[in-house]
């Protein structure tokens, strides 16, 4: 029986890399997928392309690949990533170049181009698409002139298309964090493209793997005081066939996989469980079983699959002004009753300086900034309070606008009430980029596959 | 009857999607399903976010694992990018609703 073992590398860009360096190291993989995009890191990354041509894509990737790319191409574990971004020949270049200086002849790059529609958008416009947002109200027409970038979700075609031609690695911009798994499952198993039930478990199996260590351990509820060796944190290995899915973790290391630490990640930004809409199929995890099968491994069925949908989600990402967010420290006795002192302050300055803000948010650390309406506001932990950090977050059109609050916080240690402390330097102004979520037909969207062999 | 933190015998986890936030809850023990089934409805858990979740709020029901799936809408000051929340991505959100207070026959 053909038997798949896929690991996950990654959660997300700027996490670490550990994990990934050992599974490769000591899990005998025959793949390993890395998810590098969260909602806004598109935007990121055309921003730093507009600056920086060569910019735009996931370093991070080419410092884990110039650790464990040599060897997992020796072990015959193929990787699969979108750390591509905004600039996917420019991240394939760079590791063509890796690869060419480790003396890797033959390794074969596959990415896939096409998911970046930036300068399709008037044309799709002018044949009908609407553009409307997914979440909400708002008017295509009042964003269409800001706009910063626009990437469509897409899902395995074309990554199993680079993997039908042997490519040793594979990279893309937006495909889907569930399709970098999905692709190689169906690839190795020969699933149909309409076995919605076999689809719809390799997305799971995706979906269980795809933010790396929260789904062995970390960030976990249940019991976080009794998950081994946090410092050397595994992350999830999932093991199909065509009838079982095992998620587990490489030996010797920290975390823990059980039917709780599963359960916590399965729903994770999960909306309808009936109706979990990716691009390749629609799952149903209504009826999901779960099963712990020997020491940190978790049998998981009762999975099921639907028709995809007909139309792709494109992510657009416009720009909406800037914020700027300042903090100011206070100590007992009445720390929180100073820090408010000092927000009245600071608000009155602004009103004489004529402040135009979209928004404003005042909070307090190490009392109400997390929990904010549910948080413990009684008078015996406000009295009880050792220190409190005010933190004043402000939106504007502007970006001088922004700038007005910043020259004001620090003096407020000698001119404010007693015992302020500021602390981080002076605030600065960051840009502002919106999402705009969208649909658009699965034909408007041309997705190519590609191959670089080093040579 | 007993009052406890829903944290007593729930866990969970709270995720995002643009301005919409999900936060799953599994009973610890099976015999928590029906508790949470009757008193952490949508209804409830709309009343006790009050300010905090400003759009309407679904809940799904995965009994096979003994979970709840909370989808709230408007639920982040505007989501990732344009919250200007210290969590915006709510991660916190998970843990604010295990705070909330629920009933044990003693």
């Amino acid at each position: 029986m053909k038997r798949v073992s896929i690991g996950g590398g990654q959660g997300f860009w700027g996490d670490s890399n550990d994990a990934a360096i050992h599974m490769i190291r000591t899990a005998d993989l025959d793949y390993m997928a890395c998810d590098y995009l969260a909602e806004l890191t598109l935007s990121i990354m055309q921003r730093q392309k507009l600056k920086h041509p060569e910019a735009g894509y996931a370093r991070d990737f080419l410092g884990l690949m110039g650790e464990i790319g040599k060897e997992a191409w020796q072990k015959h574990t193929t990787i699969l990533t979108n750390a591509g971004g905004m600039n996917i020949p420019a991240l394939v270049e760079a590791l063509g170049g890796m690869a060419k200086q480790q003396d890797m002849q033959g390794y074969k790059i596959g990415y896939v181009l096409g998911d970046d529609l930036l300068q399709q958008l008037p044309q799709l416009e002018s044949e009908g698409v609407a553009f409307d947002n997914m979440d909400d109200t708002g008017d295509y027409q009042q964003i269409k002139d800001k706009i910063v970038n626009a990437n469509v979700y897409f899902g395995h075609e074309p990554i199993v298309d680079c993997l039908r031609q042997d490519a040793d690695v594979v990279i893309t911009g937006r495909a889907t964090d569930s399709a970098l798994f999905l692709s190689p499952l169906m690839h190795r198993m020969g699933w149909a493209e309409n076995d919605w039930d076999q689809l719809a478990r390799g997305i799971m199996a995706g979906h269980l793997l795809e933010c790396g260590g929260q789904g062995a351990g970390g960030n976990y509820m249940y019991d976080w005081r009794g998950v081994p060796r946090m410092d050397e944190l595994g992350f999830p290995i999932a093991e199909l066939t065509d009838d079982t899915m095992h998620i587990t973790k490489a030996p010797d290391c920290g975390g823990i996989i059980c039917e709780q630490s599963v359960k916590e990640q399965l729903l994770y930004e999960v909306h309808d469980p009936a109706n979990y809409i990716t691009p390749d199929v629609t799952v149903d995890i209504s009826r999901v079983t779960l099963a712990q099968d020997g020491e940190n491994r978790v049998r998981v069925g009762g999975i099921r699959g639907k028709q995809r949908p007909d139309k792709l989600k494109l992510c657009i990402g416009y720009q909406a002004g800037y914020r700027v967010v300042t903090y100011l420290s206070f100590a007992w006795p009445d720390a929180y009753e100073k820090a408010q002192y000092a927000a009245d302050i600071l608000m009155k300055k602004m009103k004489r300086k004529g402040l135009k803000a979209k928004d404003i948010h005042i909070s307090y650390l190490g009392l109400n900034a997390l929990h904010l309406g549910v948080a413990d506001m009684s008078k015996e932990t406000i009295d009880r309070l050792n220190e409190c950090v005010l933190r004043i977050a402000i939106h504007t059109e502007d970006r001088t606008e922004a700038q007005k609050i910043i020259p004001e916080v620090s003096p407020l240690q000698l001119n404010g009430p007693p015992g302020a402390s500021f602390f981080g330097g002076r605030a600065h102004v960051q840009e502002v980029i919106a999402l705009w979520p969208t649909l658009i037909p699965r034909d408007a969207v041309k997705l190519t596959s590609h191959i670089a062999e080093v040579k | 009857m007993k009052e406890v933190y829903l944290n007593d015998i729930a866990h969970g986890r709270s995720g995002d999607k643009g301005d919409t936030s999900n936060i799953c809850v599994f009973a610890r023990e099976p015999q928590y399903y029906d508790v949470i089934k009757r008193q952490v409805t949508a209804e409830a858990v709309k009343a006790y976010f009050g300010d905090m979740v400003k759009g309407e709020v679904v809940r799904y029901e995965v009994p096979t694992v003994c979970g709840f799936n909370f989808v709230m809408k408007h639920a982040l000051g505007g989501g990732a990018t344009l919250s200007l929340r210290l969590d915006s991505l709510g991660k916190s959100m998970g843990s604010a609703l295990m705070r909330m207070k629920v009933k044990l026959d003693a």
